[in-house]
């Protein structure tokens, strides 16, 4: 039965990792709309944000899973289920880009305006030196708070299990309640996602230092 | 295609018709979030006294109970307490499991002590950037330790406060795990109303603006706090 929680470690680690992948493309996205400076885009992008972070997590969860159902059925007028992993990586995904685009705008800020004005004075293109000047030291600026978020999506992945998804903890659940040990295997559980949150720190604190070895 | 827009017949939308079911479970809500907090309050208090004050054993326990309570998800921490003691005759037979057969004790208890170890990291870091010239020159003028560290408390309090406020909308957002152990707070009542009539958008709609609310009147209240509290130092 170890195994078989092994087995769904790994199904949280894709679902978590694929919801890093496609929240970051969104928080990219969602920070450039909110710096935009077209107010149509910049106006309802904050809102996305405000509001996404003001809501519990397992409502979001819930609210992509039915709601999806849900429109479905006003459309075509059957039920229809879409695949629980694809609305669980919806949600952490977008809860994932709500937070980073605020990272990433704040990462964005903290470059030292002269960096950009010496570029300038050099007379080196705009594209250049946002990709060369501005876009290493954001990354460096961001990591850290795009790692925190990391963790918080890796225990908020836990939130998909209610939604049916086949992950640690769903299977934690299964477990438990065949054999009648809920202690042990919530227990085994927990220190899973311990494990995996450690690794991650670890990982996370190397990458810094190699970032960060030039300050 | 429009009539679940208009799902009465006066052509009103039907949709505030959750809203009277759902705002019963305010009031619960706002029980298990104070209750939690107040009880995270108070591990973090002690807690960050014990790792201030480098308590030999202790201190090392500390350690680990903020590993374990931030490294893993509130919902298998829920969980955990809430269903794990019923593994263990001994517990069923205590006097403890009048307390711990109860979802509404559990809840509290997991999200206090969840809280708590959040907090403990909020508390310990903003004593840390307290400048050391700071302590070494309370200690130059002779205070004994607890003045230091009264001194070091009030300057750290600047930094708190706002920190303090997500970790109340934090706590207030996790509430809503509640409903995960049979407690019907305002996510439990959604989920219900949704299981009976499949109106997705229009409940956890409406959930959700009770929520972004209460978060908003939190996140209010808690900056004229934060006003207030920090006259002294704004006023000079």
């Amino acid at each position: 039965m170890l195994t078989h929680l092994m087995n769904a470690s790994l199904m949280t680690l894709g679902l978590a990792l694929t919801s890093l992948a496609v929240g970051l493309v969104l928080a990219i996205l969602l920070c450039g709309a909110e710096m935009s400076r077209f107010a149509l885009l910049r106006w309802p992008a904050n809102a996305f944000s405000t509001v996404l972070r003001g809501l519990p997590e397992i409502l979001v969860v819930f609210f992509i899973y039915f709601g999806s159902t849900q429109i479905l059925f006003l459309i075509t007028d059957q039920y229809i289920e879409f695949s629980p992993f694809w609305c669980g990586v919806t949600a952490l995904s977008l809860l994932f880009a709500a937070y980073g685009a605020q990272t990433l705008r704040g990462a964005l800020n903290a470059v030292d305006k002269g960096q950009r004005q010496a570029a300038q004075a050099l007379g080196l293109p705009p594209l250049y030196t946002f990709i060369h000047i501005t876009l290493p030291q954001t990354w460096r600026h961001a990591l850290p708070g795009l790692g925190n978020q990391w963790l918080v999506l890796l225990k908020d992945t836990a939130l998909v299990s209610l939604i049916g998804v086949h992950d640690l903890m769903y299977q934690a659940k299964a477990v438990a309640s065949r054999t009648y040990e809920p202690f042990t295997w919530y227990g085994i559980a927990a220190l899973i996602y311990l494990v995996i949150t450690v690794v991650s720190q670890q990982g996370l604190q190397r990458l810094r230092t190699r970032v960060t070895r030039y300050d | 295609m429009t009539d679940w827009l208009f799902s009465n017949s006066a052509g009103m939308p039907d949709w505030f018709g959750y809203l009277p079911t759902l705002l019963q479970g305010v009031n619960i809500t706002l029980q298990i979030t104070g209750a939690g907090l107040l009880l995270g309050l108070v591990i973090a208090l002690s807690l960050t006294w014990v790792l201030e004050r480098r308590i030999p054993v202790l201190a090392q326990l500390t350690e680990g109970y903020l590993l374990l309570l931030t490294g893993t998800p509130l919902l298998v921490q829920i969980f955990l307490i809430y269903y794990g003691p019923a593994q263990f005759e001994w517990i069923k037979n205590s006097w403890a499991w009048t307390y711990l057969r109860e979802p509404m004790f559990c809840a509290i208890l997991a999200l206090g002590m969840n809280a708590g170890a959040y907090t403990c990291r909020l508390f310990k870091g903003a004593l840390e950037a307290v400048p050391r010239g700071e302590t070494l020159a309370c200690q130059a003028l002779g205070m004994n330790n607890w003045q230091t560290l009264s001194v070091k408390l009030r300057h750290a309090m600047r930094r708190v406060i706002p920190a303090y406020s997500n970790e109340v909308v934090l706590v207030l957002k996790g509430s809503s795990l509640a409903s995960t152990i049979s407690i019907m707070e305002i996510m439990g009542l959604a989920q219900r109303l949704n299981g009976q009539t499949y109106d997705t958008l229009a409940i956890f709609g409406l959930a959700g603006a009770i929520y972004l609310l209460l978060n908003g009147l939190l996140t209010l209240a808690f900056r004229r706090l934060e006003k207030r509290a920090l006259q002294f130092q704004t006023q000079q």
